[in-house]
Parts: structure tokens; C-alpha cells; sequence
């Protein structure tokens, strides 16, 4: 109909966007090519030497790379799980709560935490869980022995879960909270008429009203798989921990920066972005498939 | 699929006008060419002053939060660059300043990127790998012709070393900096006050060790009627258990001395019973002095918190820490701030443990761990060295005010201490104490250029009586600056010259092409083996695999390697 | 909504209340220490005795803040960073969000650039490459290239989340406007972004927490310290010194620098602007978020 003409200013509209994706994002992957050579940075990305895969059969071979690999993941789908959990038991919390006040405020603050860095909060995780610090106080209220905490590698992907839930709890409750305020407040009253309890109320009215949402996040946070989080990891580990808490990109880091191996480093990036690549692929199709919906 | 290629053409395409771009920049010198520089100058004045102005891009390490320089003044735009062109007519220019690890990332960023400054400062690593990337020019000639007689002096006492750090196939590739031998000799640093309360004598061996630490955490020491005090303090999270061949000085909160007391010397190559190179970390003596450790730690002597703890410094500066390890300039570390917060505490330091055999044999830093290098084409590869020769020339005539900026703004400067400057200093300062020498007597001491000043302000912080070093013999509040430098020399280098003592060197200070690979991952294992045998969090049957491990990850390979590149 | 009032709700009631209030009260935590750092005296702090009340209140680290210049270049160069960034990324947004929201039969060629898109978010060829590029452009030390990096480092995010707004808008606004014979610049500007305020807000806010707490290309782009965002500076000051490289006047440096309360202090005020800012978009926020990724 009439908007066959439209197409062309469709175009005009998108080549802003893709001019900077272009210049910024594409043009510097170049970079990539890196991981299939012998770097050398004195002649340059086109005058150094080619190896094929050597990198990658490097990389491979290495226990280590297993080894991060491994606790990415584990991190990170630890992680994924609780931060789809603690926002929404937060959020049906913060709905039961009837003091609009209070429930206002409670609201403004618990984001709080989202908008500062790790740079600043991890220290201030790691005074909370020091030997004389706090945690280790309370919990001799109950008698048992301090803890070194951050030296145990056991515990030490727990307290990173749970210090990143505590960071974006907050900020994830939002979604919950706009979800809860679309269910029909007819369904309480109906259900109230019927003799239901709040817990049946919760179960069979609430629950069901946000499920489409709760799917939909599980299905989109599958694109951080491998993101275990540099910045807060950074800041909190230490080689106590190295078997449980180092992360690709903590690993990269190290390699690249402290011992200067470019390719190597840049072999394991790539790695990274092809299976980040996959998985966002996989979550759009199951995003389609079990709640008809395209992400993007 | 028509689509992607045509992308991926465009990104190639990008990607060769780039690299031609960056190629030709770096070809355009605006300055002369190296043979009419050559021509134009007079021969091989080490100070002479360029007719026309020359310029010169460098990298420095600039805190953004120092505030020390005048109003007005920049960090290019300071006393130190006004005497630079003054005295030699030389522009200096930062391509890029930043501080601590950032400013390694930034040298990464730049040798990776081949954006190099005309000149910077690197370490030992960066240096091997500008070599390998052939990024840097060949300085023999530069050093030969130009390097002061006083600095020249300096790198040959070194016997060798500081020229052999900086030698690639019989090139002379960097200018080495010489640092004083002191800062690689780790000491233990003690609460004297905590052992008089207690009646004890500063422990000699591993024994005594273990027994001061131990009425450190049960008789309470600081008198507080709680048990909160920390025997042996460990290192901070990120620290090193000890100090290794690649840094080799200044390891604070290690267990530097705690190891060579068991004459372990793990981190360093030594040689082994057959004469091939072996690395200390997989021999016997590093399994006791690990089992040792964890002994204490397992007694809970020394600081539960030990790498974990973010700044080790913390309990040592609030009166909770009775011993550490760390070499000699402790006031300028968290004496300063210890003394401040308690002027009873009253840190001493000594040449202790013992090993079995009744002697304290520290192991040995390289003199040299940072390096000026020169950009390959630079037209004026001499100009860093007449930096360095004017640096140290005007700081022998105290030219330079350091309340008008540290000498840390001077471009490029690298230290260059004569081997035993800590020692020296030590007996001047007792000899003009005792009366039997002047300040006149040092006045024109060239080779130790802070002498003269430090003597003007002893006798304002030190009182009488002169021989003895407990704090309450001092007076730091007349002049903090001039306390924490002598306090620093007199108690932490005392024992440097009251004791007889044999250094352990490393056979070599720098990594091997192998290395390259496989260090990371191989230190990696090791730091984390280590901490957790110590911290009980593995047993120490643990080392037996992890000396499997790590010769089968590399490391026989690399002591292969390291046997060759000795061979040479 | 009417609810019985039981003595067992109430029971529940004041639990929930509990709970939130002291979870709630865990997220001002870091802000509380820092502040309580910044007024204490330096030994106090440096020795870890501050905890929840300052040790030996004074002012004297804000006093010193005052004569800091660095601190204030800083401090502007940050403003401008976001002021620049935040309209960037209005602009770009608004701009690729509306014909990607079409479908892909309105719109031929709309699922090319939106995987192009997804692309260019999963892959990146490392800092190398990319300092590089902005030497290449000759936009070292100038806030374009934070600007414009940052941009092209969030624009896909922010896309994906408007673009997803735009196509929950009810059609018939659109057939509405093609009746009146409106053109796709008429629909967009007059009709869509008036209804888009939510996730306008949400993407402006994402992007002001972005520009305001991102360091490393301040590190890595501004050559000189004059040059740097208020974080890069922050960065400086907890970024750890290794004393094993160190000459003797860096340890003069060491000790003179360290300085917890100052550093706490500046902290602090670095602090504020994000956290002034997010009340005033909260209430825009809720539903944009929400909207952009959810059709109920």
C-alpha cells in the first residue's frame, strides 16, 4: 500500500548508526587476524608471519583454558539464575508490602548499587568479609570460628554470585515490578471473594501473570554464558582462588597485558564472541519458539 | 553470504589504507636524518648543548592526583624541562603519561600498536620484546660515545650485569638503570617495644621465630586485654610470597628471609647438584620452608588474611602487627604512617632468621630493572643518554628543589645509585654522629648525591644517645620528610653493614624466548600451589605434583633453555 | 483492593517490612562507608578503623579537594563526555530503532542489518586495533573519541530495547497516520517519540551511567592526565603500585599519596551525579524498561 516508498528513507535513517557501528565496531575487528599469526608489532598486522590454528591448538592444550572456560561458565550461569530469582522474589515482596511510602522508597534505594563500579564496591566487599570485618563478627554471635572467606576457592564463586546479586537485584526488580502492575487487579478481588489467601492469591494469580516475562529474561540473559564479569571478578580475586574463580577474562587480561602474548589472548577473545555468538542465536529461536517472540 | 564478503572485503580494504597510513606517519621525520644530525654535531659531547632545538617524544609515569609541583608548573612545563632547555636546547614532548599499572598497559598499547614515543622507560620484559619486534635502535655506539664518565662508572661496577641485562646478540639495545643492592635484601622488621614488653630477644632462628610470634598473639602485646594481635604479617592479595628472578627487589610482606633460613630460593634459577640450571621453586629446601609456613599458619602466627587482605599495610600502620618482612626502606612504606598513629612503636630491623648454619644468606636482586630505550628511527638516538648524564650531573650540584616536584618529572630518569649508596650512607651518618667525621668530609661526595643534604638535617631528627636507633631517640616531628629518609638508612640499612652476610644471585634476570609462552601459566600454578599448601588449603604432598606438573607444563623445556642461553 | 486483615497477615506484614528494610539498608552501605571514610582522619582510615562512623571528623579532604584543579578538569571533562554522549545516543537510537521495528516485509532487508547489528555487539577485535583507528582519525585526546567509541559500544543494547518498544506500539497509530497520508519522518518524529518517553529516558539513563562510570578509554585514548574523565582519575588513585620496579623517589610518592580519606572523598563526589540524576528519570524508567521487552 502506501508505504512502498518508504523503504529509502528507511535506509537514510539507519546510515547514521551503521556509519558509527562501521567506523568504530568493524573497521578495528581487523584486529581479529591477529590470532591466526606470529604477531610482530614492528611490522605490523600485514607483515607478520602466518600460523594457521597454532594459536588455537595452543589454546586448547592448555589446562588452563580449560580450566577458565569452565568457571566462566559456571559462574556465569550461576549468576543467570540468581539474578532471574532474588529480583523477582524481591519484587513479589516489595508487592505485598502496602505502605506505599515505604514501598517508594525501598524502591528508589535498592538501585542504589547498580550505578557505582566495582572498582569502589569491591573493595568494600572485601572489608565486609574480612577476618575481623563484620560477617565474621555476626557470625561468632553464633559461635562458630572466623573466616578467611576470599581464600577459600570453594565459597568464592558463591560470594561472587552473591555479591553481583546484591549489585543489580534492584535494578532487575523494575521488570517484575512493571509486569506485577499489568495483572488485572479484578483477579485479586475475585480471588479474595472466593476465600483465597495470600498464598493462594501469589500462587495461582501472580505467578502466572508474570511468566511470559520471567521466560523471556531466562531465554535473553543465555547471551552472557561467558560473561562472568571482568570488572567484579578483578577486584576480588586473588591466586587462592585461581582454580574457581578465574575467568576468560581475567585470563586474558593477565595474558596480553603481563606477559604480552597478543594472539594468544586475542585467540581466546575470538573463542568468546563465536560461542557468545551461538548462544544468542540459540536463545533467539527458543525465545520464538516457546513464547513467540523475537527478540530482535 | 554475497553480503558478507563484500563486508569482509571492505573490512580488508580498511585494514591495508590503515596500515599504509600508519606506516607512512611513522616514516616522516620532521627532524634531520641521522647522518646530518651526526655531521652537524661536534664529536661526542656528552653535554653539549644542540645549536638548533631537538625534540623528543616521551613516555612518563605522572600521577594525575600529585599535587607537588608549583602553581603554574605542568609535568611539562617544570624546572626539570626549563634546565633540559637551557642547558641542552632539547623540546620535550609526552606522547602519553599515566601511573603504575596503567602506565604498563599503556607501554603494551604502544609497542603492540607500534605507536612508539621517540623515547620511554620499560622493564626487563617490554625491553625483550621491543628487541623481537625490532622496534628499538642499537644504542653501543650512543653509550660508548656520550655516556658520562660518572654514570659509565656506575654500570661497570655492576660487574657486568647492568651491560649484560641490556646485550642482545652483542648489541647494546637500552640504557640500563643501577639501583642501590639494598633493595633486593629482604629484613625482618620487628615491634622492639612488643619484645620488651614481653621480655624477649629478637629471634635468630626458625624456632625463636616461632616462639616471638607466638607470645605476639597470645600475651597481648599492645595491652589492649584483647587477643587481635597478628604474630607475622603475609602478603596482600596480588603479593608475591617472595620475590623472583624477574622482580627481583622489594617484595613487601613476603617471606624473603623465612626461605633463605631454610636456604630455599624459590623463584630463582640457581644451579643445581649436576651444574645444569634449576629453578629454586621445585627443589626440597622450598617443600620444608613451605612445610614450615604452614606450619605457622596453621598455629595461626601468621596473619590469617594473608593474601587475601587488600592492603597488608593496614594492621602494621594500626599497632595489630608485630613482624614482616621487607628490605630496608620501611619509612617510606607504612612506618611513616605507624609511627604517626602510636610514637611508641618502635620498629627495628634485622638480618634474621638464621639458617641451619648460623647465617643469613639473602638472595641477590639485579642491579638493573628498568631501561631507556630509543626508537629505531628516532633521528637523535643520543639525546636520552645526555638526558640521563644531565640528570645526574645536576642532582650531584643539587641543582634541582624537590618541594618544586620530585625528580620523578625529570623525562626519561632512570636511578642510577652506586651498588652500596644505602651502606655508604649508613657509615657516614654514624661517623658524623660519633664526631669522628664532618659534614665538610662528604661535601663533594659526587657518586652519593643526597649525602650532603641528609647529613644538614640529621642532628634536628636524631637525639641523643646517638648510638642507639629506638624511636624514642628520634624526633620525627621536626622534619617527617628528613625522618623517614634516615630512619629508613640508619635502622633499615643498620644491618646491611653490621652483618656479615653471602648473597644468592639468580643465574638470570630475564626471560628466556620460551618464556614468552608459558611463563603466565606456569607462575599461575605455582603462586596458587604455594599460597594453598601455606593457608592449609591443600596438603604439602601437593608440591610433589605440582614439581610433576610443572616440569611437564614447560618448565624442563624452559631450564633447557635457560642452560643454553647461559652457554652463550 | 481489599484484604482481610488477620493477625497472621500482620505478622507477615511487619517480617516483610523487617527484611526490606534491612536489605534495603545493606544497598546505601557503600555510599555511608565512603562518606564516613572521607570525614575521618587519614591514620584512622589508613588503619581500618572507620567502619559506619567517622573516626576524628573533619573536613579537611574536602578542603583539599577544592584547590585540586586535575580534579575539576576532570570532573568537567566527565559532564561533557555524558552531555555529548547522551545526545549521540538519542539521536542514533531514535534513527535505526523505527525501521528496524518494522517487519521484515515492510521493510526488505531489515533482518540483514539487524544480525549485522548483533554482529558488530559479539565481536570486537581487541584495544589494539581499535587505538588504532582512532589514531588513524586523528581523535586522540579529543572527547570524540570517548564519545563516539562509548556510542558505538551501546548503540546495539539500546537499540534492541527502543526497537522493541516502537513495535509494541498499536498498529493502528501507524494505518492511522498512513490514511492521513503522513510520511515515515511525520510518523516517527510526531507520533512515536512522543510515546516513547519511557525508553527514551531508560536508553538516556543507561547511557549517562555509562559515560559517567566507563575508565579504560580514558586510559587509553587521552595520552595525557589533563585530558582524562573523572573515573580514569578515580581509577588512578585505587589502582594498585608495584614497588618492585620502583626507584626512591616513587616511594617518597608512596607514602606521601596514600591517602584514604582524600581518595574517599573524591569518591564520593564522583558518586553523586549518577545517583542525583536517577530520580528524576525513575519514573519514566519503570515502564520503558518493561515495554521494551515484554508484549503481554
Amino acid at each position: 500500500m502506501r508505504m512502498k516508498g518508504f523503504a529509502k528513507h528507511y535506509y537514510l535513517m539507519l546510515i547514521p548508526g551503521l556509519l558509527l557501528l562501521f567506523i568504530f565496531s568493524i573497521i578495528p575487528m581487523f584486529g581479529i587476524i591477529i590470532s591466526f599469526q606470529y604477531f610482530n608489532p614492528g611490522k605490523g598486522i600485514l607483515g607478520s608471519d602466518w600460523a594457521g590454528l597454532e594459536h588455537f591448538r595452543y589454546m586448547f592444550l592448555l589446562k588452563d583454558t580449560q580450566e577458565v572456560f569452565v568457571n566462566t561458565l559456571v559462574i556465569a550461569s550461576m549468576k543467570i539464575v540468581a539474578n532471574l530469582i532474588a529480583p523477582l522474589m524481591f519484587a513479589l515482596m516489595l508487592n505485598e508490602l502496602r505502605l506505599m511510602i515505604l514501598r517508594r522508597w525501598i524502591q528508589t534505594i535498592v538501585y542504589l548499587p547498580h550505578f557505582l563500579s566495582w572498582v569502589i564496591l569491591g573493595g568494600i566487599v572485601l572489608d565486609l568479609f574480612s577476618y575481623n570485618g563484620p560477617v565474621n563478627q555476626l557470625t561468632a554471635l553464633f559461635g562458630s570460628q572466623p573466616k578467611v572467606f576470599f581464600a577459600d576457592s570453594e565459597l568464592f564463586p558463591l560470594l561472587v554470585v552473591g555479591s553481583d546479586v546484591w549489585k543489580e537485584f534492584g535494578f532487575g526488580t523494575i521488570i517484575y515490578l512493571a509486569a506485577l502492575t499489568g495483572i488485572n487487579p479484578a483477579l485479586y478481588e475475585a480471588a479474595n471473594i472466593d476465600g483465597a489467601g495470600r498464598w493462594r492469591s501469589l500462587w495461582h494469580i501472580t505467578l502466572p501473570g508474570i511468566r511470559t516475562t520471567a521466560v523471556l529474561l531466562a531465554v535473553l540473559s543465555l547471551g552472557n554464558v561467558l560473561n562472568a564479569g571482568f570488572d567484579q571478578i578483578f577486584n576480588l580475586y586473588n591466586p587462592l582462588v585461581y582454580s574457581t574463580g578465574d575467568i576468560i577474562d581475567t585470563w586474558v587480561y593477565r595474558t596480553g597485558l603481563l606477559n604480552l602474548q597478543y594472539e594468544l589472548a586475542t585467540a581466546v577473545g575470538l573463542l568468546k564472541s563465536v560461542v557468545g555468538f551461538l548462544l544468542i542465536s540459540v536463545s533467539y529461536y527458543l525465545a520464538y519458539r516457546f513464547v513467540n517472540y523475537r527478540i530482535f | 553470504m554475497k553480503n558478507k564478503s563484500r563486508w569482509f572485503a571492505l573490512v580488508l580494504a580498511c585494514s591495508v589504507v590503515l596500515g599504509a597510513c600508519s606506516n607512512e606517519a611513522n616514516n616522516t621525520p620532521a627532524e634531520p636524518t641521522p647522518e646530518q644530525s651526526a655531521k652537524s654535531n661536534e664529536p661526542a659531547d656528552p653535554f653539549g648543548r644542540y645549536e638548533e632545538p631537538v625534540k623528543i617524544s616521551i613516555s612518563i609515569e605522572v600521577d594525575p592526583t600529585d599535587n607537588e609541583l608549583p602553581q603554574g608548573d605542568t609535568p611539562l612545563e617544570n624546572q626539570y624541562t626549563r634546565q633540559i632547555k637551557e642547558a641542552l636546547n632539547v623540546d620535550v614532548d609526552h606522547q602519553f603519561a599515566a601511573s603504575g599499572q596503567n602506565l604498563r598497559q599503556r607501554i603494551s598499547l604502544a609497542i603492540a600498536s607500534n605507536d612508539l614515543p621517540d623515547a620511554m622507560v620499560v622493564n626487563a620484559v617490554e625491553l625483550r620484546q621491543m628487541v623481537e619486534a625490532d622496534q628499538i635502535a642499537d644504542l653501543t655506539e650512543v653509550y660508548e660515545q656520550y655516556a658520562s664518565p660518572d654514570i659509565k662508572t656506575i654500570i661497570e661496577k655492576t660487574n657486568g650485569a647492568a651491560l649484560e641485562a641490556v646485550t642482545f646478540d652483542g648489541k647494546m639495545m637500552a640504557l640500563p638503570g643501577v639501583q642501590a643492592n639494598a633493595d633486593g635484601i629482604h629484613l625482618m622488621w620487628i615491634r622492639q617495644d612488643w619484645l620488651d614488653k614481653l621480655n624477649l630477644e629478637p629471634p635468630t632462628t626458625m624456632a625463636e621465630l616461632e616462639m616471638v610470634a607466638r607470645a605476639f598473639v597470645e600475651n597481648d602485646p599492645d595491652g589492649n586485654g584483647q587477643r587481635d594481635t597478628i604474630g607475622i604479617t603475609g602478603p596482600e592479595s596480588g603479593g608475591k610470597l617472595y620475590a623472583n628472578f624477574l622482580e627481583s627487589k622489594n617484595n613487601l610482606y613476603g617471606f624473603d628471609p623465612v626461605f633463605s633460613a631454610h636456604d630455599a630460593f624459590p623463584g630463582y634459577w640457581l644451579e643445581g647438584e649436576d651444574g645444569k640450571p634449576v629453578y629454586g621453586s621445585i627443589l626440597p629446601e622450598t617443600r620444608e620452608a613451605l612445610a614450615s609456613l604452614r606450619d605457622l599458619y596453621a598455629k595461626g602466627l601468621i596473619d590469617p588474611e594473608m593474601g587475601v587482605r587488600n592492603k597488608a599495610d593496614e594492621p602494621i600502620i594500626a599497632g595489630k602487627s608485630g613482624i614482616f618482612f621487607a628490605p630496608w626502606w620501611m619509612a617510606y612504606g607504612p612506618l611513616t604512617n605507624a609511627v604517626k598513629n602510636n610514637m611508641e612503636a618502635n620498629w627495628q630491623a634485622y638480618a634474621l632468621p638464621l639458617n641451619n648454619d648460623g647465617e643469613f644468606k639473602p638472595h641477590a636482586a639485579t642491579p638493573s630493572t628498568e631501561f631507556v630505550v630509543v626508537r629505531k628511527d628516532y633521528a637523535h638516538p643520543e639525546v636520552p643518554m645526555k638526558l640521563l648524564n644531565n640528570l645526574f650531573k645536576n642532582e650531584q650540584e643539587n641543582t634541582f628543589d624537590p618541594s618544586k616536584g620530585g625528580p620523578g618529572y625529570y623525562p626519561l630518569r632512570v636511578v642510577y645509585a652506586p651498588s652500596d649508596e644505602i651502606e655508604f650512607s649508613v657509615q657516614a651518618f654514624r661517623e658524623v654522629l660519633s664526631g669522628s667525621k664532618t659534614a665538610e668530609d662528604f661535601a663533594d661526595n659526587k657518586a652519593y648525591k643526597l649525602l650532603p643534604s641528609d647529613i644538614a638535617s640529621l642532628k634536628t631528627i636524631k637525639n641523643e644517645p646517638y648510638d642507639s636507633m629506638d624511636i624514642s631517640t628520634w624526633n620525627p616531628e621536626a622534619n617527617w620528610g628528613a625522618w623517614t629518609r634516615t630512619y629508613s638508612l640508619m635502622v633499615g640499612g643498620g644491618p646491611l653493614v653490621d652483618t656479615e652476610y653471602n648473597e644468592v644471585p639468580s643465574l638470570l634476570y630475564e626471560q628466556t624466548p620460551l618464556m614468552e609462552s608459558r611463563w603466565v601459566n606456569l607462575r599461575k600454578l605455582e603462586d596458587e600451589t604455594f599460597l594453598r599448601i601455606i593457608m592449609g588449603a591443600a596438603p604439602l604432598e601437593t608440591f610433589d605434583s605440582f614439581v610433576e606438573n610443572w616440569k611437564r607444563q614447560g618448565g624442563d623445556q624452559i631450564a633447557l633453555e635457560v642452560a643454553e642461553s647461559l652457554a652463550e | 483492593m481489599v484484604r482481610d486483615r488477620t493477625f497472621g497477615n500482620r505478622v507477615t506484614d511487619i517480617v516483610l517490612i523487617v527484611i526490606l528494610v534491612f536489605i534495603t539498608l545493606s544497598c546505601v552501605l557503600p555510599i555511608w562507608y565512603t562518606l564516613s571514610l572521607s570525614l575521618s582522619s587519614n591514620s584512622a582510615a589508613a588503619a581500618g578503623q572507620v567502619w559506619l562512623w567517622p573516626v576524628d571528623f573533619n573536613f579537611n579532604a574536602y578542603a583539599q579537594i577544592l584547590n585540586d584543579n586535575q580534579f575539576f578538569r576532570s570532573f568537567w571533562t566527565s559532564t561533557e563526555r555524558v552531555l555529548l554522549g547522551v545526545a549521540l545516543n538519542f539521536t542514533m537510537v531514535v534513527l535505526m530503532s523505527y525501521p528496524l521495528s518494522r517487519t521484515a516485509r515492510e521493510f526488505k532487508g531489515r533482518n540483514v542489518f539487524m544480525w549485522i547489528l548483533i554482529f558488530t555487539m559479539l565481536f570486537n577485535g581487541g584495544l589494539i586495533p581499535l587505538y588504532l583507528t582512532i589514531k588513524e582519525l586523528n581523535m586522540l585526546n579529543s572527547i570524540w573519541a570517548l564519545v563516539l567509541v562509548g556510542g558505538a559500544q551501546t548503540l546495539v543494547f539500546n537499540v534492541i530495547l527502543t526497537m522493541n518498544f516502537f513495535r509494541n506500539l498499536p498498529k493502528e497509530l501507524d494505518e492511522a497516520a498512513l490514511v492521513d497520508g503522513a510520511g515515515p519522518w511525520y510518523i516517527l518524529f510526531k507520533i512515536y517519540i512522543p510515546l516513547a518517553v519511557p525508553v527514551l529516558a531508560t536508553v538516556s539513563l543507561f547511557s549517562i551511567v555509562y559515560h559517567w562510570n566507563e575508565f579504560l578509554y580514558g586510559l587509553i585514548f587521552m595520552t595525557r592526565e589533563q585530558f582524562y574523565p573523572l573515573q580514569t582519575y578515580i581509577q588512578q588513585l585505587v589502582v594498585s603500585v608495584d614497588p618492585s620496579t620502583m626507584s626512591e623517589a616513587q616511594y617518597r610518592r608512596l607514602s606521601e599519596l596514600s591517602n584514604r580519606t582524600l581518595d574517599a572523598a573524591k569518591i564520593f563526589i564522583a558518586m553523586l551525579p549518577v545517583l542525583l540524576v536517577y530520580p528524576f528519570l525513575q519514573r519514566f524508567f519503570i515502564h520503558g524498561i518493561t515495554l521494551g521487552s515484554v508484549k503481554e
